[in-house]
């Protein structure tokens, strides 16, 4: 039964008038509690995540708490936390949005322990506000007097402590109940009157740490850095040295800097200021020794000399050593009006500045990716599939699926040496003449349970992140290299999509969708596959499944498998055609070639000449990903995952036609099909570089491919202009993409309403799959960009210990590609880098040749034309840069303690670099990419090793990251197209 | 400040009930003497004040006599201190003669009016004060002054509210939950024979919620329904016990 209150509020309205208003407030007797240990859980109906039942006591932060250190809160070390009601409604309220979704993300998420306790509607933990009572009074007060509730509800079986950060609640609540601990957040320091807010392990006694007996700096230092925090301390501290810890924040989107700002970079005015708070993310921070100066209000005190442009936060250190080096993250928790400097305090260490893991954990925190291992609650979701005990199909799931194991010639098609393939194909001919096409995708959903913990963590993930030389998998690798992988020879689930065709126009009669099993007959490799559609069987020798065949059978079997990838091209083809005719372009083929450019990390997988067969197993993955996608769209019109990929907008094209016109060339951009023709033309037999630069212009133009929920968007805004079809989705690489996953579902749900039965999932809603396809678009681009960025590192550390001036390596041939007011943007062909070279120095003085080619600096102007940039001395000499040109660069590394390093490019000749092994660039370029960070790993294990640095870096085999990089190329088009979306024009701040 | 969370995760709203929760009702009949029948109703914070005169003789023009049942006339006001801002005219404003309009339209189809023809039903409902619901709060206010006043009707008429936040529906809405600006639906519905006998909504909801929002207001007028029945009954059972039955 409900009881009825009223609560008075006084608002004053915008004319300045007092407005009473009365708003009522239910109170009910029970709330759930979410604790094992509830005595009637049938009363509190506790259907939610419960707290765990091994801890030692639970914590209830006081309401400041959780506005100011949720971070904290968050690490996963602390378990058992409750949060109040009124703490939240004071974050809703005092906090905005932002962080109150941030608490409630946290509270959703399974894999943390904690829980929210609705106190303000419950009977008796409910206190109303007396009169000239302080709102923070209140707070505190309710949230004691329902953490004294729940300790009593609990029978008094758990301990509970309340943290907070006031002194007087700690006086006041202390010792008035036993078994409700009210401590402080901050823990005092040795016979200082200031306080250090250490915030340790709470409750693993670590805080004796700082017994006063004792208490020392040596002891934090040995805590794990994770858990040791500082606070902000407003005054005095003179037991260490501590310091302002100065951090920047750089602005999302732009890198400009301030007054130190590079000359270089252009639009000063675009220096990120302290109104933009909201947008700034947490870099890295630096901290310099030769900066450290000595600060006259705190003498005592070091502070670091600050970047002008930069918002710093002020932070008090007890340990300048512990931090000095080092790349930290630090939490921003207020702003006062009158300092120049936010108060921060700091949170984690990533690691040493300059050391490939620390920079590598400094690319996560920025793409705000969490790589955890999984978990253990996590793993013990996984089926178990030990020699000792092997993983079978098991008889309910046989009459369940299709069996396509006796029936169906099922083999899979992927680059050499693939462990994880989640693709097969089959093709047959029926009894009634017509053909069966089947494309089969490994069944991840039946391992993943929805909301499982495995799932809540794929979810997060969203995406197998791959960084140059690493991979953070989406999925275990039980799952991913074993049990999803349809491997040859053995049984596996799938879920497949077959095609009834007719057998000479291949027209798609009927389509069928369903779970089946399988069992792959062949694990072909690319190359295989080619010889035997070419029809040259000497291949058979490298195919492993057929070495034990007598010389009957296996010629029998072998030409059955030729007849089938026979066939499959030749659908393919079809397809294709009618692809083409419908007014779709090769978009794939062109942006593979154009990305080969961009995304150096693909750049060495592309074989120089595509084989027919890696179009034949993309134009089949397209087809069921179009498929799938009609059928999830028809069943479930308002929740369906697809992929959208809007066409671009034509001023971006100005300046690709412009370009093309430096050259003599025309590019339609009307339509994909006009683009397309026109950037095949646009081929210069002396160039080649011109027309990859084109097509990286034209992609760069376009807009990103997106995943939506079909109940946000107008059908007509489904077109995918890449591909030309009009609904798209992504459903063939479930192991790798959690959107895939969601397909997967929803077409096993759409399979069961069809057939009238009752849907076991329950679907996402159109407003939480639109949060989702945010979320996943999101994780994407941070893929991306770390991606990105993790070449970039890796170019860095493989020029930085090169002496450019001496090393034959650091100078290359560029090509210009781009023309700014003080310089010009290059493209090493070599490196696959992009960057920009400068024909003003710092100093003002402008690039001249001399006679044969060399370039000095020299006093004149620069003067800039729609094609070409002329650089003119005051001696009159003169030398204009092209489009298109090709130049001499040099490569140096631009060190930075603050930023990462930056490649600096330089043009030491206006001449084409010439070498002997000219011939061989694109040999060169091809395997340089992986030589480069095979050396970089090399060479950072070696400088480990020598100063024995013991830091915990997992030195895998580059090779063995390598393997699941060869992936099909189907896929590969897939992840081009994703990468092809990224914006990098502005990367390089020109 | 973030904008008010009507529907927390955990599934309460703003005031601490649940999605399909009602607020406190409280009823009394028989508050005035003069009257053929009044009723007051607290709904929540909504306070509502209906009285009831008839039938009797058409009042002014005999034009508007009907000759095969009776003229129901309703009217409609609101106190000036019945909204957190003061109010200039308590009655006779657009919104007055809408709802006016809108019980008229609930109570003819729910009292037996073939039964007095060439006669009037007067109803008047004063809302004392608005907390979200009004219509609601009058309608059921109405019912128990008609039946107060002894004036037979097919059935009681048990309004209620319904919104829709978060792809959930919520019960009697508020004044709080009906500012925030979502879709709000007033049903009146005869509860024994389950017809509907008002259904107003001027938002926009799409058409596959309509359905979920509809069953929620059905289910609050049933149990405002049960409510309204054991007010009637304690107030017959009081009555009985003064006239010493």
């Amino acid at each position: 039964m409900l009881q009825k209150r009223e609560k008075v509020l006084l608002l004053r309205t915008f004319q300045g008038r007092t407005l009473r208003i009365v708003r009522e407030h239910y109170l009910r007797p029970s709330v759930p509690c979410n604790s094992p240990l509830c005595p009637q859980p049938a009363t509190c109906r506790n259907d939610g995540k419960l707290l765990s039942s091994d801890v030692t006591h639970y914590m209830i932060p006081d309401w400041k708490v959780v506005q100011d250190y949720l971070e904290i809160l968050e690490f996963p070390e602390l378990k058992g936390i409750i949060f109040m009601q009124t703490a939240c409604q004071t974050v809703q309220h005092q906090r905005g949005r932002r962080q109150y979704n941030k608490l409630r993300n946290l509270l959703r998420d399974a894999r943390h322990d904690c829980i929210l306790f609705a106190n303000e509607f419950q009977q008796f933990c409910y206190l109303p506000r007396e009169r000239g009572e302080s709102m923070e009074k209140w707070q505190t007060r309710s949230i004691y007097n329902a953490a004294v509730w729940y300790y009593h509800h609990c029978q008094d079986r758990m301990p509970i402590v309340m943290v907070t950060e006031d002194e007087e609640a700690i006086q006041q609540y202390g010792s008035e109940t036993e078994g409700v601990f009210v401590i402080s957040f901050k823990v005092p320091a040795s016979g200082v009157s200031v306080s250090v807010s250490v915030c340790v392990h709470f409750f693993s006694g670590a805080h004796n740490a700082l017994d006063p007996e004792e208490g020392s700096l040596n002891h934090l230092a040995r805590l794990p850095p994770t858990l040791f925090f500082c606070v902000h301390t407003r005054h005095g501290f003179n037991l260490f040295s501590f310091l302002s810890l100065l951090i920047y924040f750089e602005r999302e989107s732009t890198s400009q800097g301030g007054p130190e700002r590079d000359s270089k970079r252009e639009n000063p005015e675009q220096a990120p200021c302290c109104q933009h708070r909201a947008r700034y993310r947490a870099r890295t921070h630096e901290l310099r020794d030769r900066d450290l100066s000595q600060n006259r209000e705190r003498p005592y005190a070091h502070r670091a000399v600050l970047r002008a442009s930069l918002v710093l936060a002020l932070l008090d250190f007890f340990s300048l050593s512990f931090v000095q080096d080092f790349r930290v993250v630090v939490r921003i928790d207020s702003w006062e009006s009158t300092s120049v400097y936010p108060n921060g305090h700091f949170v984690r260490v990533l690691g040493r500045i300059g050391d490939l893991e620390g920079e590598i954990a400094t690319i996560l925190v920025e793409n705000s990716i969490s790589v955890v291992p999984f978990s253990e609650a996590q793993m013990c979701e996984m089926p178990v599939n030990t020699p000792g005990n092997p993983w079978k199909v098991s008889p309910e799931e046989e009459q369940e699926r299709q069996d396509l194991r006796e029936t169906h010639l099922v083999f899979s098609i992927d680059p050499k040496g693939c462990e994880d393939v989640d693709d097969a194909l089959s093709v047959r001919t029926l009894d009634n003449g017509h053909l069966e096409l089947g494309v089969h995708i490994a069944d991840v959903t039946h391992f993943v349970a929805p909301n499982s913990y495995i799932d809540i963590e794929a979810r997060t993930r969203a995406t197998t992140y791959y960084l140059a030389d690493r991979r953070y998998d989406m999925l275990p690798s039980t799952l991913s290299a074993d049990l999803c992988s349809l491997l040859g020879g053995v049984d596996r689930y799938a879920v497949s999509v077959m095609w009834e065709l007719d057998k000479t126009s291949y027209e798609i009669k009927k389509v069928w969708y369903g779970r089946t099993i399988i069992r792959s007959a062949y694990k072909l490799f690319y190359e295989a596959a080619q010889e035997l559609l070419d029809g040259n069987f000497n291949i058979v020798d490298d195919i492993p499944e057929f070495r034990d065949l007598d010389e009957k059978t296996r010629q029998a079997r072998l030409e059955e498998l030729a007849w089938a990838i026979g066939k499959l091209t030749d659908i393919a083809r079809h397809v294709r055609a009618k692809r083409d005719g419908c007014g779709a372009l090769e978009l794939e083929g062109v942006e593979v070639r154009v990305q080969l450019d961009e995304k150096k990390n693909i750049h060495d997988l592309i074989p120089k000449q595509p084989l027919e067969v890696h179009e034949t197993v993309a134009e089949c993955m397209i087809l069921a990903n179009h498929w799938v996608a009609k059928k999830i769209w028809e069943s479930f019109p308002h929740q369906a995952l697809l992929r959208q990929h809007p066409p671009p907008h034509q001023e971006f094209f100005s300046e690709l036609r412009e370009c093309a016109k430096a050259k003599g060339f025309f590019i339609d951009t009307r339509s994909n099909k006009t683009l397309a023709d026109s950037l095949d033309n646009a081929n210069d037999p002396n160039d080649p570089i011109v027309n990859r630069l084109l097509r990286s212009m034209a992609t760069q133009a376009m807009s990103n491919a997106l995943y939506f929920s079909t109940g946000s968007c107008a059908e007509e805004e489904f077109h995918h202009y890449g591909l030309a079809l009009d609904k798209y989705t992504h459903f063939t690489s479930p192991i790798r993409r959690y959107s895939d996953i969601i397909v997967h579902r929803l077409l096993m749900a759409a399979i069961s309403k069809d057939k009238k039965m009752e849907m076991k999932d329950n679907l996402f809603s159109n407003k939480d799959l639109e949060e989702l396809c945010r979320h996943i678009n999101n994780r994407n681009r941070a893929a991306q960009h770390s991606q990105k960025q993790s070449t970039e590192l890796f170019q860095c550390m493989y020029f930085k210990d090169k002496d450019p001036e001496n090393e034959e390596r650091c100078v290359s041939d560029g090509v210009i590609y781009s023309i700014r007011t003080n310089g010009v943007l290059l493209f090493i062909p070599r490196f696959g880098i992009k960057g920009a070279a400068y024909l003003k120095n710092k100093d003002g003085l402008v690039i001249s040749c001399t006679p044969d080619g060399r370039s000095e600096w020299k006093p004149g102007s620069l003067q800039r034309f729609q094609n070409k940039i002329t650089s003119t001395t005051t001696g009159g000499e003169s030398v204009t840069f092209h489009l298109f040109d090709h130049v001499t660069v040099r490569i140096s590394v631009q060190a930075s303690r603050c930023h990462s390093d930056t490649i600096r490019l330089e043009i030491i000749s206006n001449k084409p670099y010439m070498s002997p092994d000219t011939e061989l660039f694109h040999q060169s370029s091809l395997l340089l990419k992986s030589d480069l960070v095979k050396e970089v790993t090399r060479s950072v294990e070696e400088a480990q090793l020598a100063q024995e640095v013991k830091v915990n870096v997992i030195q895998e085999d580059y090779q063995k990251y390598c393997q699941t990089k060869g992936r099909s190329l189907y896929m590969l088009l897939e992840e081009i197209r994703d990468l092809a979306l990224l914006d990098v024009s502005n990367s390089y701040g020109m | 400040m973030a904008g008010l969370e009507l529907l927390s995760d955990q599934g309460y709203r703003v005031d601490g009930r649940r999605a399909g929760e009602l607020r406190k009702i409280q009823a009394r009949m028989g508050v005035f003497a003069q009257a053929d029948g009044s009723a007051y109703i607290e709904q929540g914070n909504t306070k509502a004040l209906a009285v009831v005169y008839g039938p009797h003789e058409i009042r002014g023009s005999r034009a508007r006599a009907l000759p095969d049942r009776a003229l129901v006339n309703c009217q409609y006001s609101s106190a000036t201190f019945s909204t957190g801002e003061r109010k200039r005219r308590p009655h006779g404003d657009r919104k007055s003669c809408e709802m006016g309009l809108q019980l008229r339209q609930t109570f003819e189809a729910a009292i037996l009016t073939q039964l007095h023809p060439r006669s009037q039903i007067d109803i008047y409902v004063q809302v004392l004060q608005a907390d979200g619901g009004t219509y609601a709060a009058c309608v059921n206010a109405a019912t128990l002054a008609v039946l107060d006043a002894g004036i037979p009707m097919r059935d009681f008429v048990c309004a209620c509210s319904a919104g829709f936040v978060d792809s959930t529906a919520l019960a009697d809405l508020s004044h709080v939950e009906e500012a925030a600006g979502g879709p709000q639906l007033a049903l009146a519905l005869l509860p024994a024979s389950g017809q509907l006998a008002l259904l107003e909504m001027d938002a926009r909801l799409h058409e596959d919620h309509l359905e979920q929002v509809l069953e929620a207001a059905a289910r609050a007028a049933r149990d405002v329904h049960t409510l309204l029945d054991r007010v009637v009954r304690q107030h017959v059972r009081e009555a009985s016990i003064l006239l010493g039955d």
